[in-house]
């Protein structure tokens, strides 16, 4: 017995040694010395270039907004081995070259493939032909069509968004609570809010910044367009310049005038205020009890994702009452892009289904898509309400002659700045005058 | 000293795991140490290395911008050997690099664009002062293109005279492609920054995550909470003097390199962070190799210890199991002397002891012989002499076969011989020796039998006496004179049918026992009290026989006593029932049938219905009354009455007349009586009337009823006298003393001895004797030249016709049951131990000699 148990220990010694001897004898092995240390690698990489804005980040915050895009973006490099480098641009203050320009500039100079674009600027280069064609794109068989129409220039789909942005009155349902005050719905009552709210001491009631004042415009004028059933002839009245846009625009004009000279709204501040930036604080900070924002800046906490109080998002007032509005920033490709039909599959990818119920999913927000829905927050509850009724203005239309983003913004920043609204209402005209060719 | 030792080993571990401890402490410090200056030593080449990294990038990008400025002039000499330099502006087309050119005539404001706009330096900041080979360099700028931009402007001279400035435009995206695609694992981040205006007009492709943007310095430092003043005001100092800044400071919680390094005099800066993890890989692989290493080196010494460990254990384990045996052998050894020593110490007293005892008889001898030989005129005197010699001999013959029995039991020679016999003949025999002591000291000695179901047993019946006779003389011997000495035995419940399970009890009411000396009254050698000044003689070895004798033959015994009150020995024996086929046609053949009692003590009665069970003999039971109104009513039923006497003797006579008189003369009547019972022998004389020792056996009522039968038949036989009138024997025996006893006795039978010294000299006498001249030959075994064995043997191979008729009869003092075995197989026909009981050797010698 004993005999065996010594022969047993005996093998495992010999087992050990050799096994030493073994991870001794690789630990010595050399790699040949002569061999060419670089591996030849085929570099051929392919490239797209995205230009897009970006936002001002804080410490240790997430860019939400990006991460929904990097991951469709991640999605189209890893399925077609591109790479997609970022070019970006923000304006740090109002007096810099504003996004829109520095866009404008680049797809004029074929400068990047993709381009993320405001409504105004799809229709400026779509007029210019300096956008492709997007209709092709399989993924187009799956957008609404309020989306096509509202991109389409000149017959060609010409910008693509991830996103329906739809534009409300971010509320402090507290501090409406707390002066017993209803949510408005037409710009009396809103006016009676703010009224109250002043007369309680808070002297602005209304948190604006340089770009999205033109919200209310957009609700009061096109209320009735869009939601009276005869949208088309509204609108082919306005481009053979049988309607004029002046007219539809002066009571929002008149509106917003008269939320400045009561001081509901500060008009100097709002003129150099960036969005959010400006007013965020202090609405956040409960001084101010109404801001105007974007559907996501709901979802992000670098926005109003996180508040330290119920908030809800509802329409702007109008005579039809709450009247969300839609915007789109959509992805569109140079005409003459370096990288075109790389660019066109990436942005096939980005806009699939698949790509979109994650940008979806990850944002929270309306996507583009027929077949894409997801649940929203609490507080767009009421918002998310009304656009599933079909109850919404759109700001950006392409098939109208005028751009109606870029310019209403620009016009009402006229106003801010001092103009009267019979000024402002001139602009428009001129501005119609000008797409209709008239001298 | 144990205690000690535990101690010592316990400071000796404590010492070693110290030890252990500290040179794993020393071992720890070592590589913490050498894995802290691998990390230093990386840290500093890494520094060194993302500083060269950095100068590459640096002299790369400067090397550009000279390029462009060397290139910038060329064109302007081009531009002024022109006949028309604003034409040649014009007919500029833009390329990658150079995206637009544009030319003010000296002394102008507005020049020509190769944009075809007329250019002003409106919109364009040289105040910075920032140069490029002497040539100024404007602050950077969106341009046309949305794409950040600068312009350096270049005077255009013709024969020595200014004739306009040259201005081209350059965008900072070309610089890009001239740099590495990522460094540090693409982990590094890295923006190039205008100076004066400190926003970021470069995010080369590769630097960092792609994801990561910032707008310009203040928006880096906030998304990445470098917001210390200390660092603020270096910044703000490099970006004075044009310098570089080199520090850490933790990105998003992961420690980093932060830098920011001064391009073309410090109008341009690249900016950004490289994580330290990045950094130090290699330091970081080789602290993770190191501590591989010693983890590696660690587990060897464990599993060295571990191995040392299992092989101490096994050692230890050895060792102790040899500590254990040898203190186990110590402890036998210690035992085994102290049992020595105990056994020596009792050997001396019992030496002592026995030279006193032997002492004391053979002074008695001696003496008596004197006296004997002095008054030897005197018959009484004689007689009386000779007696007590002869006692004190009997008393040395008793210490010395008690001697030699303990001497055979120790050394484990006792061997029972197991024989059928019956508890009557047992209790007969000690009645017979015990009753005369006890009666000789006035003690009342009763015997009880009680419950007993089978008399006829199986054992050594010599050993059983032995050991009630030991019990009873010492009852005898330890109780004063008028005391009581009681034997009981009873019959217990049988643990299995072919044993009889026997209680034997002997109690008196002596002088009892100390519980000390209970303790070691079973041990050889003791006594109650020293002999010397007890007036008991014993040898001490009577109860350690007793109680040997009892276990051999797989019994108990024990024993409860207490000073002055008296002693109960218990003896609990098994014993097996003899298979005896009971003689049923005895009492029908004797035509009886059933049995009258006359008992007042119903368990008396008890137990003799129970002993007569086997025999199909009804015993009726009755007391006087109810006897005789029984025997007058039907004389005739019973064959045979058991009258008890113990009544008193007046009552009792009384009765068996009555009795008599009831029965028809043919029944007898036997009385059972204690023994020798006296004042009997008026009730003898009735008719048909005998005596039964109590306690009742159906053995001995079957030989009384066989005695009385076959007594009324025919005379008893004239008793066959022992005497040796006559006989003419010859003796061997080497021994003068012996052999002139052994003539003398003869001689006082009538008997004629010849005696020889030796078996040879036997032999040749007998051959030499002529035929029935001796009657038998007394043969001695321990013998000079030939022993009796052999003689015998010699006698028995003799070719005549009575040397094996001849009987030859053992005298010696070989006195065990061997001897006797030993004898009776050389051909001795006899076997007498000496020395010698007269009466015995006649009933031996008539035995043989006819």
């Amino acid at each position: 017995m004993k005999r065996k148990e010594k022969a047993g220990r005996r093998r495992w010694a010999a087992a050990g040694i050799i096994g030493f001897a073994a991870l001794m004898l690789a630990a010595c092995n050399k790699d040949d010395e002569l061999k060419n240390l670089i591996q030849d690698e085929e570099k051929e990489e392919k490239i797209v270039n995205l230009f897009s804005p970006m936002e001002k980040t804080d410490p240790d915050a997430e860019n939400v907004a990006r991460s929904a895009a990097d991951l469709t973006i991640a999605m189209a490099e890893e399925e077609l081995g591109v790479t997609v480098t970022y070019k970006t641009y923000t304006a740090e203050d109002y007096q810099d070259k504003t996004y829109d320009q520095v866009t404008l500039d680049r797809a004029r100079n074929n400068m990047d493939d993709i381009y993320l674009l405001n409504p105004d600027v799809v229709q400026a280069l779509g007029e210019e032909g300096k956008l492709m064609d997007l209709s092709g794109l399989e993924c187009v068989e799956n957008l609404r069509e309020v989306i096509k129409t509202a991109n389409t220039v000149d017959g060609k789909l010409v910008a693509i968004p991830q996103e329906v942005v739809a534009y409300g009155l971010f509320i402090n349902k507290e501090m409406f609570d707390r002066y017993g005050l209803a949510l408005p719905e037409t710009p009396e009552e809103f006016l009676h809010c703010c009224e109250v709210f002043q007369e309680n001491g808070i002297k602005t009631p209304v948190g604006a910044n340089r770009w999205w004042l033109e919200n209310f415009v957009f609700a009061q004028a096109y209320a009735d367009l869009y939601n009276g059933g005869n949208t088309e002839a509204e609108i082919a009245a306005l481009n053979s310049g049988e309607a004029r846009y002046g007219d539809y625009m002066r009571p929002g004009f008149e509106f917003l005038k008269e939320l400045m000279d009561r001081g509901y709204i500060d008009a100097e501040k709002a003129l150099v205020s960036e969005a959010i930036e400006g007013e965020g604080e202090d609405f956040l900070s409960q001084k101010t009890p109404i801001v105007m924002a974007y559907w996501g800046a709901a979802n992000t906490e670098t926005a109003y994702g996180k508040t330290d109080f119920e908030m809800q998002v509802i329409g702007f007032p109008s005579s039809r009452g709450q009247m969300p509005v839609i915007s789109m920033t959509g992805f569109g490709i140079g005409a003459e892009a370096e990288h075109g039909e790389d660019a066109l599959a990436v942005l096939d990818i980005m806009l699939s289904d698949e790509a979109l119920q994650i940008y979806s999913e990850t944002n929270r927000v309306i996507s583009p898509s027929e077949n894409v829905s997801v649940e929203c927050v609490p507080a767009l509850k009421p918002l998310n309400k009304l656009i599933e009724e079909g109850v919404y203005v759109v700001g950006s239309n392409a098939g109208m002659k005028v751009e109606q983003w870029g310019n209403t913004c620009l016009i009402v920043r006229d106003l801010l700045g001092g103009a009267t609204v019979d000024e402002c209402m001139a602009a428009f005209d001129k501005l119609q005058d000008e797409a209709l060719g008239i001298e | 000293m144990k205690e000690k030792t535990g101690e010592k080993e316990k400071r000796e571990r404590k010492v070693l795991l110290l030890s252990i401890v500290l040179v794993f402490c020393a071992l720890g410090a070592v590589v913490t140490a050498v894995s802290q200056k691998i990390s230093r030593e990386m840290s500093t080449a890494a520094i060194q290395n993302l500083s060269e990294s950095l100068d590459l990038i640096q002299y790369t990008i400067e090397a550009i911008l000279e390029n462009e400025a060397e290139f910038q002039m060329l064109i302007a000499k081009e531009a002024a050997r022109a006949d028309d330099p604003e034409e040649y502006i014009r007919a500029y087309e833009k390329n990658q690099t150079m995206v637009k050119m544009s030319m003010i005539p000296a002394g102008e404001s507005v020049g020509v664009s190769s944009t075809g706009e007329p250019f002003t330096e409106e919109g364009l900041n040289f105040s910075a002062g920032g140069t490029i080979k002497g040539l100024p360099v404007s602050q950077s700028y969106l341009n046309y293109m949305g794409a950040w931009s600068y312009t350096i402007k270049c005077p255009v001279e013709r024969d020595g005279e200014e004739i306009g400035t040259l201005y081209v435009e350059y965008i900072y995206d070309t610089i890009e492609s001239s740099l590495p695609d990522g460094f540090y694992n693409k982990q590094a981040l890295l923006y190039m920054m205008d100076a004066e205006s400190e926003r970021f007009i470069l995010k080369p492709k590769g630097m960092g995550k792609r994801s990561a943007g910032h707008l310009n310095l203040d928006d880096f430092y906030r998304a990445n909470n470098i917001q210390d003043e200390e660092i603020r005001e270096e910044v703000d100092q490099c970006l004075e003097n044009g310098k570089n800044l080199l520090y850490y400071h933790d990105i998003r919680g992961v420690s980093a390199l932060n830098y920011m390094w001064a391009l073309n005099d410090g109008t341009l800066f690249l900016v950004g962070y490289v994580p330290v993890e990045a950094i130090q890989q290699e330091g970081k692989t080789v602290n993770q190799n190191i501590i591989l290493v010693v983890v590696a080196m660690l587990v060897a010494f464990f599993v060295c210890v571990l191995l040392y460990y299992i092989n101490w254990r096994q050692e230890d384990k050895l060792r102790k199991e040899q500590e254990k045996e040898r203190r186990i052998h110590s402890e036998q050894l210690a035992e085994a002397l102290q049992a020595a020593q105990v056994a020596s110490n009792s050997k001396t007293m019992f030496l002592s002891n026995m030279s006193h005892d032997i002492r004391t008889p053979m002074n008695a001898v001696l003496g008596f012989a004197n006296l004997l030989s002095a008054e030897a005129e005197d018959p009484a005197k004689v007689r009386e002499y000779t007696r007590k010699i002869t006692a004190s001999g009997q008393h040395l013959l008793r210490l010395i076969n008690d001697v030699l029995d303990v001497s055979k039991i120790e050394s484990g020679k006792v061997v029972l011989n197991f024989d059928k016999f019956s508890l009557s003949d047992v209790v007969a025999s000690v009645e017979a020796i015990i009753v005369p002591m006890a009666r000789e000291k006035g003690q009342e000695f009763r015997v009880e039998v009680t419950g007993i179901r089978h008399e006829y047993l199986v054992g050594d019946e010599t050993r059983i006496n032995q050991v009630l006779i030991n019990l009873l003389s010492n009852a005898v011997k330890y109780t004063p004179e008028g005391g009581h000495i009681q034997m009981r035995i009873m019959g217990l419940r049988q643990r299995g049918s072919q044993y009889e399970h026997i209680r034997i009890e002997v109690e008196d009411d002596g002088y009892g026992m100390t519980p000390e000396y209970l303790e070691t009254i079973f041990d050889a050698f003791t006594r109650a009290e020293n002999s010397t000044t007890n007036k008991v003689q014993g040898t001490g070895l009577g109860m350690a026989i007793t109680k040997s004798i009892v276990e051999l033959m797989g019994g108990t015994i024990e024993v409860l006593s207490e000073l002055d009150k008296g002693s109960l020995f218990r003896v609990e024996l098994e014993l097996r029932i003899q298979e005896v086929q009971e003689d049923t046609q005895f009492w029908s053949r004797r035509g009886i049938s059933r049995i009258l009692a006359v008992d007042e003590d119903a368990e008396n009665c008890e137990n003799m219905r129970e002993l007569m069970q086997e025999t199909g003999v009804s015993l009726e039971a009755a007391g006087v009354e109810e006897a005789l109104r029984r025997l007058r009513e039907m004389s005739e039923a019973y064959q045979l009455v058991l009258f008890d006497w113990d009544i008193p003797e007046a009552e009792g006579i009384e009765a068996v007349r009555e009795l008599r008189r009831a029965l028809p003369d043919t029944v007898p009547i036997v009385f059972l009586a204690e023994y020798d019972t006296a004042g009997m022998e008026e009730a003898l004389e009735t008719k048909n009337t005998t005596v039964l020792t109590k306690p009742f056996f159906v053995s001995s009522l079957r030989a009384k009823v066989t005695e009385m039968w076959e007594g009324a038949d025919k005379e008893k036989e004239p008793e066959r006298a022992d005497s040796l009138e006559g006989l003419h024997f010859l003796a061997a025996e080497d021994n003068e003393i012996n052999a002139e006893i052994l003539i003398e006795i003869l001689k006082m039978e009538g008997a004629f001895c010849e005696i020889v010294e030796n078996g040879r000299a036997a032999v040749e006498r007998f051959e030499q004797a002529a035929e029935g001249e001796f009657d038998a030959i007394l043969m001695d075994v321990q013998m000079p030249v030939m022993n009796g064995y052999d003689a015998t043997r010699a006698i028995r191979a003799l070719a005549r016709e009575d040397a094996r008729k001849i009987p030859v009869i053992a005298m010696t003092a070989n006195a065990f049951a061997e001897d006797e075995r030993a004898a009776l197989a050389s051909g001795m026909n006899a076997h007498v131990a000496k020395p010698l009981d007269v009466e015995h050797l006649k009933k031996v010698i008539r035995e043989y000699v006819k």
